[in-house]
């Protein structure tokens, strides 16, 4: 029998994020997005802009998460 | 033509559904009937350059919204079209009746610039427009013209009320939302993204499509009124001048298309957007035993 899947991971066994951690992401997608648009037109498409929150709400954490676990790993070693 | 408020009324729609249709609308319907009109015609009206020749449409507004032209993109009728050649193919209830909802919000959204749509096509290509706000898509000008005199005039307002719309009903928003009311439409391709996406890029996704409207919204406002440096009648201003009078801005000859009076357009509308959605609930019973008798019909196939 598998252990339930804990609730702060979701279906892949990616973390959640909590409020304050999500609203991070997504306020640093949108003055990133809006500061770089004003002056490159052609990030503001329908295209880009979707995907660039989903690459920051998705990439972001786990690249943080990375992070954390290789300064652990070596902080144990 | 309308720019943030295309984004925004996909959710104003979703969140306000008929009691009986909640959770089993899809929102890709929505976003795809709202995304078509422009998909289809919008390309052509800025055009591009390329080895110094403009190639594009020579008058913008009667390509986009006029007929001959691409004008029919912007019709119910089409709406309608598309959405029955999907039901005839499909048998989806969630993805038609979302489809023609959103096409419908465009259309109807789009009354409100100085060339306005077709409402009664293929009855009359008369244009029906409220005149809100000035119709700014030139060849000469481009997105960018069009972007400041849209963020310069009422439009901008427009904008601003599909947010609060939306924001007036935040739960949409929500994880809680998403989970049972947005994917129970569409099981498939959340399943299909969720395949390769973690729960916060499938929710990010859903969210996205407002988080482009008020980011596009503050980017192009923000170049219009601070960034921007326009000529306009030899004067050299710090941004473009705001109007927020009817048809305006002043700055820009408001482009028009043969059309009917703008008092018989508010009403003609609401008639329409009732009548929109009187037959959607009219017809969601049926559609629904027509749906289930196809799948009966397909897993019996399949089987055999």
């Amino acid at each position: 029998m598998t252990d339930p899947v804990p609730p702060s991971l979701d279906h892949q066994g990616s973390r959640r994020l909590g409020r304050r951690e999500e609203a991070f992401w997504y306020v640093l997608a949108a003055v990133s997005y809006v500061g770089l648009g004003v002056y490159h037109k052609w990030l503001l498409n329908w295209i880009v802009g979707p995907l660039w929150l989903v690459a920051t709400v998705t990439i972001g954490p786990a690249i943080i998460d990375r992070i954390r676990r290789r300064s652990t790993s070596s902080a144990d070693a | 033509m309308s720019w943030a408020a295309h984004q925004f009324e996909i959710y104003a729609v979703h969140a306000h559904l008929p009691r009986k249709m909640q959770a089993q609308v899809s929102y890709f319907g929505i976003y795809l009937g709202d995304f078509t009109p422009d998909f289809l015609s919008k390309f052509w009206v800025y055009g591009f350059n390329y080895n110094g020749h403009h190639y594009g449409s020579k008058v913008p507004e009667r390509w986009h919204r006029g007929w001959p032209g691409m004008g029919i993109t912007h019709t119910l009728f089409l709406g309608v079209i598309f959405a029955a050649i999907f039901w005839a193919w499909k048998r989806n209830r969630a993805f038609t009746v979302g489809y023609v909802l959103g096409y419908a919000a465009h259309v109807l959204t789009d009354v409100n610039d100085s060339v306005g749509v077709m409402l009664l096509f293929p009855f009359t290509a008369l244009s029906w427009s409220l005149k809100t706000w000035a119709y700014a898509a030139t060849i000469g000008g481009g997105k960018y013209l069009d972007a400041a005199s849209y963020y310069s005039s009422l439009g901008l307002v427009m904008d601003l009320f599909w947010m609060v719309v939306v924001l007036c009903s935040w739960r949409v928003f929500t994880r809680e939302y998403w989970r049972t009311k947005v994917v129970p439409a569409d099981p498939h391709i959340w399943a299909w993204f969720g395949r390769r996406l973690p729960e916060r890029g499938l929710l990010a996704l859903y969210r996205a499509t407002f988080f482009y409207g008020v980011c596009r919204m503050i980017a192009w406002s923000t170049w219009a009124h601070l960034v921007a440096r326009p000529v306009i009648n030899g004067v050299q201003h710090h941004g473009y001048p705001m109007d927020l009078s009817w048809t305006g801005p002043w700055w820009l000859d408001a482009r028009s298309l043969h059309h009917v009076s703008p008092l018989l357009v508010l009403p003609a509308v609401l008639l329409l957007l009732t009548l929109v959605y009187w037959v959607a609930n009219r017809l969601w019973e049926p559609m629904g035993r027509a749906q289930d008798a196809a799948r009966a019909r397909r897993s019996s196939s399949s089987r055999s």
